[in-house]
């Protein structure tokens, strides 16, 4: 008997005349780590937004647990926007004090700067802080009320490969912890290291679903990469991308 | 060589984006467009007619005005006698009158020498009986007069940029954002605006007060708790004014041009610098829909009349309005 915490029914979303997103189904089961694989403009950040509830969708439904979001669904849930400015002049401890301050019963501040490895940069002015950092901090302050889902938005576009590989550590951490993570990216290699099961889209529909494993058999190809240029003729990073 | 080549080429590429971007930003280009126009405009409404004349004569009431009024060098204003008065006894007007079809009842400054030549002109051209009315008073000098401006206008900045500006920056910005995901709401997030930057403003007119009053020591012969709450109440009005503003804006382009053209009227038309007395009524009646003409109205009042709440509880009331509104308006329509 699964556990689904999240599933979505003939999700719609547009905007005037554009369709961001066409019709998804899916679902989530609890404690897996889920994954929206697309390149840019596939509609992941607008299908994350609608499962957070920060979006409402044109059509479809988005349900929890069997039922609609509940009345208290945000502090459920935590989400690392994909790009969130912080308010200037305030420290990383500052904004991990700021959100605590939020919930009622949040993890202490000591354990998120001992897990995330805040120490060195904790009374830096946050817009000093480096990619790989900040994504840190970011995901602290998405922690801080020790949600049971967690979104992560492209959590590692722009970061440098040791900074990408320390976020997948926590990332994994985050997953033992029995979480339920769910994560947009546009990097095969991070989808298929981190997650159990994900949904490639393109132009706002799912073109395939499963495990990364078994769509990569299935497919008889050697990565997700190449399964989706098999699917649409494109690479899911853009070669200027990978140099950026 | 090849280097600079580069750099023309992004410059010259970031020029031409940021131009498009300007030129389909329509609300913030617009506005750019019209905002020193009506700046114009404004001026030359408000500063048109002949130069400032020698005497200044303050009249009540429909009557048939003395021929005195219509002298050359003398200025004619109209006024109810409540402020009539209180201009004569700060010297603003060297003389009062109230005619009617058969006696002209007029005031005069005792302690002013243009009133007393205004008087003697009076009595020589008017063959109605005349009832004298005497005032009190020292003139009052500019910068008595152009502290509490001064200290107004200094908070309508600090409060309409200070949360106006801010707000619509955090939305840019997606910090306004990262905070919807969490369980606070937008009457907390408003409040919480509100409050800190009434305490700012508050804290930085203190300041400003006391410290222009060490160095120039001017009139404050009201009550300092009443003109803390004209200030409180001032503050709250600019405050919730801005917020409402920055509700739904999400340019901070158009932001701006908003905050301008709430502020550069009350700059010209709340009496900030100047008085508006002998301006056109329509100008009177602009200036009495702003909020900081009320807060001059009323700090005035108490700095220099020792005004008590029986005479400025209408400006206060109108105020609160004022704050009513603004927040209103702001929970209303406020998007994260």
């Amino acid at each position: 008997m699964t556990d689904v915490i999240l599933s979505v029914e003939g999700l719609k979303k547009s905007y005037d005349d554009v369709i961001a997103v066409d019709g998804l189904d899916f679902s989530i089961e609890a404690g897996q780590c889920f994954g929206l694989l697309g390149p840019n403009g596939a509609g992941k950040t607008t299908t994350l937004q609608m499962l957070e509830g920060m979006e409402s969708p044109t059509s479809g439904t988005v349900t929890y647990r069997g039922g609609p979001l509940p009345q208290d669904y945000q502090e459920r849930i935590g989400i690392q926007f994909q790009a969130t400015a912080l308010q200037d002049f305030l420290t990383p401890f500052d904004n991990l004090k700021l959100f605590s301050r939020f919930y009622d019963d949040p993890i202490p501040m000591d354990t998120l700067i001992e897990k995330f490895r805040l120490s060195e940069f904790l009374h830096r002015d946050a817009r000093r802080l480096s990619g790989g950092q900040r994504q840190r901090l970011l995901l602290a302050m998405a922690l801080v009320h020790n949600p049971e889902i967690v979104f992560l938005d492209e959590p590692t576009t722009g970061l440098d490969p040791r900074s990408r590989r320390d976020l997948w550590e926590v990332v994994r951490d985050l997953k033992n912890e029995g979480r339920t993570l769910i994560l947009t990216t546009h990097y095969m290699e991070e989808a298929e290291i981190l997650c159990d099961e994900l949904v490639i889209l393109s132009h706002g529909k799912t073109l395939l679903e499963g495990t990364p494993r078994a769509l990569i058999e299935a497919a008889g190809v050697e990565n997700l990469d190449a399964l989706f240029l098999n699917l649409t003729g494109e690479h899911l990073v853009k070669t200027e991308e990978v140099i950026s | 060589m090849r280097a600079l080549k580069r750099s023309l080429r992004r410059t010259g590429a970031i020029f031409h984006a940021r131009n498009l971007e300007y030129l389909r930003d329509r609300a913030s280009f617009g506005w750019n467009l019209l905002f020193p126009v009506l700046i114009v405009l404004a001026l030359s409404i408000v500063f048109s007619g002949p130069p400032r004349a020698l005497f200044s004569v303050t009249v009540i009431g429909d009557g048939m005005a003395p021929e005195l009024v219509e002298f050359p060098g003398v200025e004619r204003i109209d006024a109810n006698q409540d402020r009539a008065l209180a201009r004569l006894s700060r010297q603003q007007t060297d003389l009062v009158v109230e005619a009617s079809e058969t006696a002209v009842q007029y005031w005069v400054n005792g302690n002013s020498a243009s009133g007393a030549l205004l008087e003697l002109l009076l009595k020589y051209t008017e063959s109605r009986p005349l009832t004298r009315g005497l005032a009190d008073g020292e003139a009052i000098r500019y910068v008595d007069w152009v502290v509490p401006g001064i200290l107004g206008m200094n908070m309508m900045y600090s409060a309409l940029w200070g949360v106006g500006y801010v707000v619509v920056r955090y939305r840019q910005s997606g910090y306004l954002r990262r905070l919807k995901a969490t369980p606070l709401t937008q009457f907390e997030f408003l409040s919480a605006q509100v409050l800190s930057r009434l305490i700012v403003t508050l804290t930085a007119s203190l300041i400003v007060f006391v410290g222009t009053h060490l160095i120039l020591d001017y009139k404050m012969v009201g009550s300092a708790l009443l003109l803390l709450l004209v200030a409180l109440l001032g503050g709250l009005a600019m405050i919730t004014l801005g917020l409402a503003i920055a509700c739904r804006t999400e340019s901070k382009e158009f932001a701006d041009g908003l905050l301008n053209a709430v502020t550069f009227p009350m700059l010209l038309l709340s009496e900030v610098w100047f008085s508006l007395d002998g301006s056109p009524v329509w100008v009177q009646t602009v200036a009495a829909c702003l909020p900081l003409t009320h807060v001059l109205d009323a700090a005035r009042a108490v700095m220099l009349d020792n005004a008590g709440i029986p005479e400025i509880w209408p400006s206060l009331l109108i105020l609160v309005g004022f704050c009513a509104a603004g927040m209103t308006l702001s929970i209303r329509l406020f998007k994260w």
